[in-house]
């Protein structure tokens, strides 16, 4: 055994190693209340501005996180929200919406149908871009043709079908104005217009090389691009000259944090002021913190299970109106969601054009179920339901609870398979029905506030992922397409919505929130659309 | 035979693991369900469209002409094009490789610095209580799972306390370091270490633990061999029998698994960066898994595997420096 005649050189010896670390805890923590920001005042590029010590009261730094970083700078290279809630902050869409998705003026001060396929938007005088240009109807028909259009302004958009039915743009030379063609009547071309394809400067784009684009911001938003640490921070200052006026809220940083805890304690810690995608099982936290509350609102994407009409035992209209009444939904949304979502009767969102107000969901009714299952002549069915997994806000949850439900059934058995989401969303999209799984989990995200993107894409054959067919329902559908009387057309959506209802052609699930976990100094009340746009908040 | 050839022989030999990392994260792609081109294209992307997305990402190729085109690109520096990210790959990997060397190396020093004094203090007292003591941490060490340490750590230390700050890193080393030395300001590098200390002590602390461990018994090993009565029957201090010789022999265990876990760190933070998002290469595969941005986690993973390569081969040259003893034959 080893002797030990020297203790107090080895304790010295470790004490001091001890000691060094302590004093680096101590040069990093205790002294960190005087910590500057080495990167927000020197412009050197090297830091995001977090405060160690956290948001001070006198601090005109708005602080966001989020759930990713943006991909790319470029507003029109990609199809991300989160990539989207940093460049809206820099861009301007030609026409605005409120937090409730109602269109307003924007760049555009009036918008009108000239002709079935050509539409007038007239162009905001004396609008400025951040490089200190000022903005010109070229500029927009540049900026609309660049997305419709492979062949204009170095990019082949992966948003085109965003403003499906555009054929182009072109300057009204007799007004401050520009001519939107389109194939035919499309009576969605402004609400696409003021959803999608932020204005961007025709020189400023055609100047640079696509790297340079997807690495810079030149917009007319409310905030101008101070610096970009791809996959760490985005950091913008106001913009003193936009047309709306400069915003409140002097400096803005937007970084990420995909786990959510982190966001949670960030916020807790007091190191940012708005955390995004919270968690409900989060919400009671922030809320019994003095220094944090919960902010929230229902988003435009709705969760379902889409069951193909063409499959046993989904054929039979009262095999799904069964799965719709062997759901309790309310208890899921109670308990797995916190109450944070609203249960749905049909494809269409609430406060969307086109919502039929008169569809209750189908209550939760596990006997009318079981009636309905042996009237469809398919009592003992087998079913699966794919399931993507972690796709969407507790929607694993979700989907197991349903599973459960039905496989309660007496006359029903019901499985659940946990599929990637990659590899489900090739068989949905292939264009191929046949692939595609007879019954599965999907959430469907439409900022275009009309019920036409809820309805087409899933129910009217040939589309890439459509899983049902019914000849009266398509003709609803085709004839809003095309109809450019307001009233009609609501009128014809809402039939669309009620026959949708009737023929049960997904188990309709729930509307998601979205949660926000905010600093009490700030004040903001949340948009359906997923942005947080920091001209619309103010420091109390 | 000499260092110099040692060490090409092993540099050849990490070549050829490196080509089979690469062969390997290649096939990767291909074995893997679903395609890239379902991240790319829109939901509602039409058949044509998502054709035409599969052509730019050079999918419609046969398998070898993919391969040996990615070969060849690596050999240029090319790791891909992000079509997801609008950028070249290996800038983007490249950028994020300070932050989780950073990570590693730090986690590393914070090992050495406790494992070792807490090593030999366990070993020279044993079953006294700074032995217990030093045991029961290892055995804590090595049982606690990193997730849950660094969430406790955040909890407790930021949340609670407010001492350091829960996450990031705002500044690197070198423009910290910059900071410091041209324009004289310590709030650079403060802000670094006040960044780094969680995540560090995080990744840190099952190292620790195994190196407590390792150092324990290698130094238990060594005290009781005769040289060590030898050296203390001819009167030199405890303190020069027991660091100058004991502790060295015991190191070339030590110096492996250092350089092992060094390796493993570099590929293996991705829990800890994702807790404390912290913006390295972990943080990047995670991201790139999510969208299937293959360039990225293809690029990631040889890089992380170059490094591997390299850190072992730096170990086995720095045998012989600690033990004469060891040969290269």
């Amino acid at each position: 055994m080893p002797e030990n005649t020297n203790h107090n050189v080895s304790r010295r010896r470790y004490l001091s190693y001890a000691g060094a670390a302590a004093a680096a805890v101590t040069l990093a923590g205790c002294t960190g209340e005087d910590v500057e920001d080495p990167g927000a005042g020197n412009g050197n590029g090297n830091g995001n501005g977090t405060d160690d010590t956290g948001t001070g009261d006198d601090d005109d730094t708005l602080r966001i996180s989020q759930t990713q970083n943006p991909t790319t700078l470029d507003p029109h290279d990609h199809r991300e929200t989160t990539t989207d809630n940093v460049l809206l902050q820099a861009y301007d869409h030609h026409i605005s919406r409120d937090r409730d998705g109602e269109m307003g003026d924007g760049i555009a001060t009036d918008w009108e149908v000239l002709e079935e396929d050509r539409h007038k938007l007239t162009i905001r005088e004396g609008v400025m871009f951040h490089n200190g240009d000022e903005l010109t109807p070229a500029d927009c028909a540049f900026t609309i043709n660049r997305v419709a259009d492979d062949d204009v302004g170095n990019l082949q958009s992966p948003q085109q079908d965003q403003i499906a039915g555009v054929t182009g743009a072109e300057v009204d030379d007799d007004d401050h104005a520009i001519i939107v063609h389109t194939e035919g009547a499309n009576p969605m071309v402004f609400s696409n217009l003021a959803s999608y394809v932020p204005v961007v400067q025709e020189s400023w784009i055609m100047d640079r090389q696509p790297e340079e684009v997807a690495e810079d911001i030149n917009g007319t938003g409310p905030y101008q691009l101070e610096e970009f640490v791809d996959g760490e921070f985005t950091r913008f200052s106001s913009f003193a000259d936009h047309w709306n006026g400069e915003p409140p809220i002097g400096e803005l940083i937007i970084d990420a944090a995909s786990e959510s805890s982190s966001r949670v304690n960030s916020l807790r810690a007091g190191e940012i002021d708005v955390a995004t995608a919270i968690p409900p099982s989060d919400a009671s936290a922030i809320e019994a913190d003095e220094d944090t509350y919960v902010g929230d609102a229902p988003s435009t994407r709705v969760l379902m299970l889409p069951m193909l009409y063409n499959e046993e035992p989904f054929d039979s209209v009262e095999f799904r109106q069964a799965m719709n009444y062997a759901i309790d939904f309310d208890e899921i949304i109670n308990t797995v969601l916190a109450g944070f979502g609203d249960a749905t009767a049909q494809p269409t969102l609430e406060g969307y054009f086109g919502h039929n107000p008169d569809l209750e969901p189908y209550p939760y009714d596990p006997e009318r179920a079981e009636e309905l299952v042996e009237e469809s002549g398919y009592a003992g069915a087998e079913i699966e339901l794919h399931i993507p997994a972690g796709r969407y806000l507790r929607s694993d949850e979700i989907a197991q609870a349903c599973v459960g439900f039905i496989d309660d059934l007496s006359n029903v058995s019901c499985e659940a398979e946990i599929r990637d989401f990659g590899e489900l969303a090739g068989q949905l999209l292939d264009g191929d029905i046949s692939s595609t799984p007879p019954f599965f989990l999907i959430g469907w995200g439409n900022t275009t506030f009309d019920a036409q993107q809820n309805l087409l894409p899933w129910l009217t054959e040939g589309t890439s992922q459509y899983t049902f067919v019914d000849e009266e329902l398509e003709d609803l559908i085709s004839a809003a397409q095309t109809e450019v009387d307001e009233d009609a057309r609501e009128q014809l959506l809402q039939e669309a919505n009620a026959r949708a209802h009737e023929l049960a052609v997904f188990v309709f699930l729930n509307r998601e929130y979205l949660i926000y976990g905010l600093s009490q100094r700030v004040e903001w009340e949340p948009r359906q659309d997923e942005y947080s746009l920091a001209y619309e908040m103010s420091f109390r | 035979m000499s260092q110099a050839r040692f060490l090409i022989r092993r540099s050849l030999q990490g070549l050829l693991v490196v080509w089979g990392v690469i062969t390997l994260v290649f096939l990767l792609r291909f074995i893997t369900p679903g395609s890239p081109v379902d991240f790319v294209a829109p939901l509602d992307a039409s058949p044509e469209l998502r054709a035409q997305i599969a052509i730019n990402l050079g999918l419609h190729q046969p398998i070898y002409v993919q391969y040996f085109d990615y070969l060849f690109g690596l050999v240029r520096g090319d790791m891909g094009f992000s079509y997801i990210r609008g950028r070249p790959a290996s800038g983007i990997i490249l950028s994020r490789l300070p932050a989780t060397i950073e990570l590693a190396v730090a986690a590393t020093i914070v090992a050495i610095i406790f494992s070792i004094p807490l090593g030999v203090l366990s070993a020279t007292r044993r079953h006294e209580p700074t032995d217990y003591a030093a045991t029961t941490f290892s055995l804590v060490g090595i049982s606690t799972p990193n997730f849950w340490l660094g969430i406790m750590l955040i909890l407790i230390v930021s949340v609670g306390l407010g001492i350091l700050p829960t996450s990031r890193r705002p500044i690197g080393l070198i423009p910290a370091l910059e900071m410091l030395i041209f324009q004289l300001q310590i709030s650079g590098i403060r802000t670094w270490i006040a960044h780094m200390i969680l995540p560090a002590v995080t990744l840190g602390t099952y190292f620790t633990a195994m190196i407590v461990r390792l150092t324990r018994s290698g130094m238990l090993d060594e005290l009781g061999q005769p040289y060590v009565k030898a050296a203390r029957a001819k009167g030199l201090p405890e303190t020069l029998v027991t660091y100058k010789h004991a502790l060295r022999n015991t190191m070339i265990p030590i110096i492996t698994v250092l350089g092992l876990q060094l390796g493993s760190l570099i590929g293996g933070a991705v829990i800890t960066e994702f807790v404390f998002n912290w913006p390295g290469l972990g943080t990047l595969v995670i991201d790139a898994i999510v969208v299937r941005d293959w360039p990225i986690i293809q690029g990631a993973l040889i890089v992380i595997g170059i490094g591997f390569v390299v850190i072992n081969i730096a170990v086995d040259a720095l045998y012989t420096k600690l033990n004469p003893r060891v040969s290269y034959e």
